[in-house]
C-alpha cells in the first residue's frame, strides 16, 4: 500500500506539488492525469525517493521512503520520464545490471528474465545492442529492467510514448494482468490509456489533486461524457 | 556494501572499453610516457637506475589523463537522465559514489600496468633500484587516486562532460603547481604551524619523497584524506543536488 499525507515540493516561490493526500492499495492501476506542469513527474519522483519533499510523506507498506529509501526502493519498479537505458550495453547486460543492483543473480535471475521477455515480446532482441532499437523496443527494454525483481509497485511514467499500436496493445495488457495483483502508477496525458488501463483516476492541476476518482466516474462528470472533455473542463475551472 | 558496489563498478569499468575510450586513453597515456622519458627526460643521459626520467612526468601526463577518465561519470548522467535511474535504485548514494571512483582509479591502475613491461625490459639492460621502482609506482597509484577522486568530484558539479575535464584539469593543476618548498624556507624553521601545514599539503614532497622510496605514514594520509575529502564532497554535492 502506498499512502500519500500532506504531501509538498517547492521551487523557491513555486509549489510544484501542494498537500496531496491519497492511499493506493494492491490490485489497483491507477492513472496519474494532468496537464503540463501539474506536478505528475515531481510527485512520482518523490514516491521513489529521487526528491525530497517540502512537507509530508510518502509511506510504502507503513515504511517512509524518506527514512527507509533502499528498504523501501527494492519493493518498487520505477521507468521515469527520460526511460533512461545505457545504450553501449546489450539488452541482456542492462536487465542484468539492473537484476545486480538489486541482488537477483543465478537462477532467480534467469527465472524472472524469461518470463519477462517473455510477457514484453522482448525475446529476439535479448542480445541486441540497445543502441540499435527501436523506441517502442527501448520503451518495453526500460519496463523490463524496472520488473525484473517482480516488485510490488510499478510507476510508469508515459509507458506507451512511442509505441505503435500493436506494441501499445500488448504493453497495456501487461499492465492491466501485472496490475490485479500489484500496484502500477501511470502518468500519461493520453486519455485512451487512462480507460483501457487504469480503474482510478487522480488527476493533478497545479500542484493539487482536483479529483480521486474512477474513470467512469470522471466521465460522468459533464453532459459529454468523455473523459477528455471533463479532463478540460475541470483543469480550466481550476485556473 | 559490496554487492552494491560491484555492479556499478563492473558497469563503469567496462564502460571505458565498450565505448573506446579506454583504449584512446591507453594508448595517449603509454605514448606521452614515452615520450615523455625519453624525449624530455633525456632518458639513456641521465643515470636512470630509478627510471626518475619516467616518474618526474607522471604527475603531468595523469594531470591530461585523469580529467578524460571522470569528466562523464557524473556529468554525462546529468545530462542524460540516467543519474534519476541510478539514484532510483536500492543502493545508497555512497555506494555509488564510491563505485564510480573505484572504476576510474581501477583504470588509471590498468594504464600504469600497461607500463610494467617496459620496466621489465629496462632490467634486462640494466641494473636497476627495483624496491625505488616499486615505491614509484605505489607513489603514481596513490596520485591516480587523489586525482580521479577530485576528478569525480568536480564531474558531480556539472552536467557537461567537457567542463568536467576542463575544471578537473585546472584543479588537478593546481594541486600539483602549488610548490610550498620556497614559501617554507622563509619560514622560520622552528617547526611553525604555518610551515607545518605547507609541508603537509605540499604534493610535490609527498610525491618525490616517494618516488624516492621514503614511503611514511604522513605520505599515505595525504593521499588518503584528499580522496576521502573529494569523495565526501561529491555525496554531498550529488544529494545536495537531487533536491
Amino acid at each position: 500500500m502506498i499512502t500519500v499525507k500532506n504531501l509538498c515540493k517547492n521551487y523557491g516561490e513555486i509549489k510544484a506539488v501542494d498537500n496531496v493526500n491519497f492511499c493506493i492499495s494492491k490490485g489497483e492501476v491507477v492513472s496519474l492525469l494532468g496537464p503540463n506542469g501539474a506536478g505528475k513527474t515531481t510527485l512520482m519522483r518523490m514516491m521513489t525517493g529521487y526528491v525530497d519533499p517540502t512537507a509530508g510523506e510518502v509511506d510504502i507498506f507503513g515504511q517512509d521512503i524518506k527514512k527507509h529509501r533502499l528498504e523501501c526502493l527494492k519493493r518498487i519498479g520505477y521507468v521515469s520520464e527520460t526511460g533512461f537505458l545505457y545504450n553501449d550495453m546489450s539488452v541482456f547486460d542492462f536487465i542484468e545490471f539492473c537484476a545486480a543492483l538489486r541482488g537477483i543473480t543465478g537462477t532467480k535471475f534467469v527465472d524472472n528474465l524469461r518470463e519477462t521477455l517473455a510477457s514484453l515480446d522482448l525475446e529476439e532482441v535479448v542480445n541486441q545492442k540497445i543502441d540499435s532499437l527501436s523506441k517502442g523496443f527501448k520503451r518495453r527494454v526500460g519496463i523490463a529492467a524496472a520488473m525484473i525483481h517482480k516488485p510490488e509497485i510499478l510507476i510508469l511514467d508515459e509507458p506507451t510514448e512511442g509505441l505503435d499500436p500493436g506494441q501499445k496493445f500488448s504493453t497495456r495488457s501487461f499492465i492491466r494482468e501485472y496490475g490485479k495483483n500489484h500496484i502500477i502508477i501511470v502518468s500519461t496525458h493520453i486519455m485512451e490509456e487512462v480507460e483501457a488501463l487504469s480503474n482510478r483516476v487522480i488527476l493533478l492541476n497545479r500542484g493539487k489533486l482536483v479529483k480521486n476518482t474512477t474513470p467512469d466516474e470522471l466521465k460522468t462528470l459533464f453532459p459529454e461524457n468523455d473523459i477528455e472533455t471533463a479532463f478540460l473542463k475541470i483543469t480550466s475551472e481550476d485556473r | 556494501m559490496f554487492k552494491q558496489i560491484s555492479p556499478i563498478f563492473r558497469r563503469e569499468f567496462f564502460a571505458y572499453f565498450n565505448t573506446g575510450l579506454g583504449s584512446i586513453m591507453l594508448a595517449v597515456y603509454l605514448l606521452l610516457s614515452m615520450f615523455a622519458a625519453f624525449y624530455l627526460g633525456n632518458f639513456f643521459e641521465v643515470g636512470n637506475f630509478d627510471l626518475f626520467s619516467f616518474f618526474y612526468f607522471q604527475p603531468y601526463i595523469f594531470l591530461i589523463v585523469t580529467p578524460a577518465l571522470t569528466m562523464r561519470l557524473w556529468a554525462e548522467e546529468r545530462k542524460s537522465g540516467s543519474i534519476e535511474f541510478i539514484l532510483t535504485q536500492p543502493v545508497s548514494l555512497t555506494a555509488v559514489v564510491f563505485a564510480k571512483f573505484l572504476a576510474a582509479w581501477s583504470f588509471a591502475f590498468v594504464m600504469l600496468l600497461s607500463t610494467v613491461p617496459f620496466w621489465i625490459y629496462m632490467n634486462a639492460e640494466f641494473a636497476l633500484d627495483n624496491m625505488n621502482i616499486l615505491c614509484a609506482y605505489v607513489a603514481c597509484i596513490l596520485m591516480a587516486g587523489m586525482f580521479c577522486a577530485a576528478g569525480c568530484m568536480i564531474s558531480s558539479f556539472n552536467s557537461s562532460p567537457v567542463t568536467a575535464y576542463i575544471l578537473t584539469l585546472f584543479i588537478i593543476w593546481g594541486v600539483i603547481g602549488v610548490n610550498f618548498s620556497p614559501l617554507i624556507r622563509l619560514l622560520p624553521a622552528d617547526g611553525s604551524v604555518l610551515s607545518g601545514i605547507m609541508q603537509a599539503l605540499n604534493f610535490d614532497k609527498h610525491f618525490q619523497d616517494m618516488v624516492s622510496g621514503q614511503v611514511s605514514m604522513d605520505n599515505l594520509i595525504y593521499y588518503f584524506s584528499a580522496v576521502f575529502l573529494s569523495l565526501w564532497l561529491n555525496v554531498v554535492s550529488i544529494e545536495y543536488k537531487k533536491g
